[in-house]
């Protein structure tokens, strides 16, 4: 890219990403983000694809009334609100509490061995 | 009622042509032209995010949808809030850290290779046509209503506000023409929530068992408009991961000074539209309690103007004040909802244009800043008409099926290439233009000989093909990777784009 945008994105030496990546506080990062964010992207997927495989294939178990006219597939679609406003609400912390502070330290490290600027 | 929808309208775009010329002296720089300086707040995006996301096919059509089909516009109104989620937990961040303007921008840094670039340039033109042309027709149909224009005037007259709002104010003037756009739809909605709500003593139980009472017992279950199983599958697929591939709401990302505002960002906007896509299954409902199936059908045979009937008929009914004021206001907020919506399709189609075509592929980056934006500018007046020309064409043609096809396009061909490019280090050229080719070529193909395009004399029985252009494009995306070779070099600098990634540094060279 030939022009370089100078705001929060900091820019390194050429070769302090090997550094970086290899470091062990750039490994405790990724282990504690995937530890986080794949089980979430698991209950979603299974959250809402279940749902629509129900609605294709489960039309009989989705009209099974739960509370009044309201049936089990609206309670369901009811459900995937609920679910990703918490998903939503449980990354937000889990990223700010856990990622962020862990993102900082390697961002830290790295500028300190390897800034180019 | 037309002097008041025209009053409001005019309130409106007065308001949005004043901000397009306060933005028009901040837009010097590429960087204010395509990502507004990289300076607005996470609430500020989150709302145009919402606004860039809501179009005329959510705010009129899955009001529609539930009242006329029932659980199916139920359906439809949650996966959009649902595909968040993937954009929260896998796209935002990452997006954010790699690229500058562009999805293109994100591909052409990982891939150093103008073949890649050139596929992913493809790809975004496409699914923002795609994307448009409906939005243009909309807007069409949806003005020769309320003013008794002309179609082709009433598309040119939307095509103009498009081009002056992105060629002079670029993405500073589209952004707040889509918060306020936002914060009009989320104030109508609220407005029409509370009064339906009003009206059956707060307990919506009563508008699912008034309207199941009145559109009969099959209105609640699922399949009354997607007859086919697999259609629903489609529908739940393509949604979960098709606005991840749509570049006119990823480039959004680019607006915030860093990953966490584009991460809290994204928490405003499930909040925000979430709400209101939630909101629609109870107006849907309610327009079959209080209007009734049948009623409702008359000059609405295609649902979009369940919404507005059900304001009009809340504010106190047909020839009364209240009545033309809600049905005046939400049908003015319909044509701003289309209008902010097509803005931001026409720069994330000029980015692809001007800044991935022209400065990176053609002239390799050796482009001047000013002469940037200038391209920038010029390009965002062609792709506008070509749009306007396309709309006007367009007239007539079943639109339905090109806003499938482009969510389609978006998680088939898009997606695979955008997701693997972020978290796959075996990934490749070859893989980003047999994804993009494979996942282009079976959902245009299949959608065409689909019952969308052809009706009952349809070689295809899905309406939606996501369920199988979608693995088809990940294969193609893997077989391409795998069929042409092993770069060492190139896998080894994965690392630097995963560094990259997840802290927003990049090397300097």
């Amino acid at each position: 890219m030939a022009d370089a945008v100078k705001l929060s994105d900091g820019e390194l030496a050429p070769n302090a990403w090997i550094e970086g990546v290899e470091s062990t506080e750039f490994k405790t990062l990724i282990d504690a983000k995937q530890r986080s964010i794949v089980p979430m992207i698991v209950i979603y997927m299974i959250g809402y694809m279940g749902l629509s495989i129900l609605a294709g294939f489960g039309r009989g178990l989705l009209g099974i009334k739960v509370l009044g006219a309201v049936n089990l597939g609206f309670v369901l679609i009811a459900g995937n609100y609920l679910m990703s406003w918490m998903l939503a609400v449980v990354y937000a912390r889990i990223s700010a509490n856990r990622h962020d502070p862990l993102v900082k330290i390697v961002v830290d490290k790295a500028r300190a061995s390897g800034a180019a600027r | 009622m037309n002097l008041i929808t025209i009053a409001m309208f005019a309130a409106i775009l007065l308001v949005s042509l004043g901000i397009t010329a306060w933005a028009a002296r901040r837009t010097r720089t590429t960087v204010d032209f395509y990502a507004a300086g990289k300076g607005l707040t996470a609430a500020q995006n989150g709302f145009a995010l919402a606004g860039d996301w809501c179009s005329a096919a959510a705010f009129l059509g899955f009001t529609g949808l539930t009242a006329f089909y029932g659980m199916d516009g139920a359906l439809y109104a949650v996966g959009p809030l649902v595909a968040f989620c993937t954009v929260l937990l896998l796209i935002a961040e990452p997006l954010r850290n790699t690229g500058t303007y562009t999805i293109g921008d994100v591909i052409m840094y990982r891939m150093r290779q103008p073949p890649a670039l050139a596929a992913a340039v493809v790809g975004t033109i496409v699914i923002n046509l795609a994307y448009m042309i409906p939005q243009m027709a909309g807007a069409g149909v949806l003005i020769k209503l309320l003013f008794g224009i002309r179609y082709d005037v009433s598309v040119m007259l939307v095509g103009l506000g498009m081009i002056v709002y992105v060629a002079a104010g670029g993405m500073l003037a589209t952004s707040w023409v889509q918060i306020i756009k936002a914060v009009l739809m989320l104030g109508a909605g609220a407005i029409i929530l509370f009064l339906a709500l009003a009206g059956v003593g707060f307990d919506p139980l009563v508008l699912f068992a008034s309207a199941e009472a009145k559109a009969g017992p099959a209105f609640l279950l699922p399949g009354n408009l997607l007859k086919n199983p697999f259609d629903e599958v489609s529908l739940g697929l393509g949604y979960m991961l098709g606005l991840a591939g749509l570049p006119h709401v990823m480039t959004r990302f680019y607006t915030v000074p860093d990953a966490v505002t584009a991460r809290r960002s994204v928490i405003w906007v499930m909040f925000l539209a979430g709400a209101f896509f939630a909101g629609t299954t109870i107006f849907g409902l309610a327009a079959v309690h209080y209007i009734g199936p049948q009623a409702l059908r008359v000059g609405n045979p295609g649902g979009n103007l369940t919404l507005p009937l059900l304001a009009q008929y809340l504010g106190g009914g047909k020839e009364t004040l209240g009545g033309g004021l809600m049905l005046g206001f939400v049908s003015a907020v319909a044509v701003a909802t289309i209008l902010a919506v097509v803005a931001g399709l026409t720069l994330a189609t000029s980015g692809a244009v001007a800044n991935d075509l022209y400065v990176n592929l053609i002239k390799k980056g050796q482009v001047e800043e000013g002469q940037q934006v200038r391209v920038a500018r010029i390009t965002a007046v062609l792709v506008g008409i070509v749009a306007t020309l396309l709309g006007i064409l367009a007239e007539g043609v079943n639109v339905a099926v090109l806003v499938i096809l482009a969510i389609c396009i978006a998680a088939s061909a898009n997606f695979p290439v955008l997701a693997l490019s972020l978290f796959w280090r075996r990934f490749n050229t070859g893989g980003v233009v047999g994804g993009m080719a494979l996942g282009l070529i079976s959902s245009v193909g299949l959608a065409l000989i689909g019952p969308a395009y052809l009706g009952a004399n349809a070689i295809w029985p899905l309406v939606n093909p996501t369920v199988v252009a979608l693995p088809l494009g990940l294969l193609g995306a893997v077989l391409g990777s795998l069929l042409t070779g092993r770069n060492h070099e190139h896998e080894k600098r994965f690392g630097e784009v995963k560094f990259r990634i997840q802290t927003g540094l990049r090397s300097n060279r």
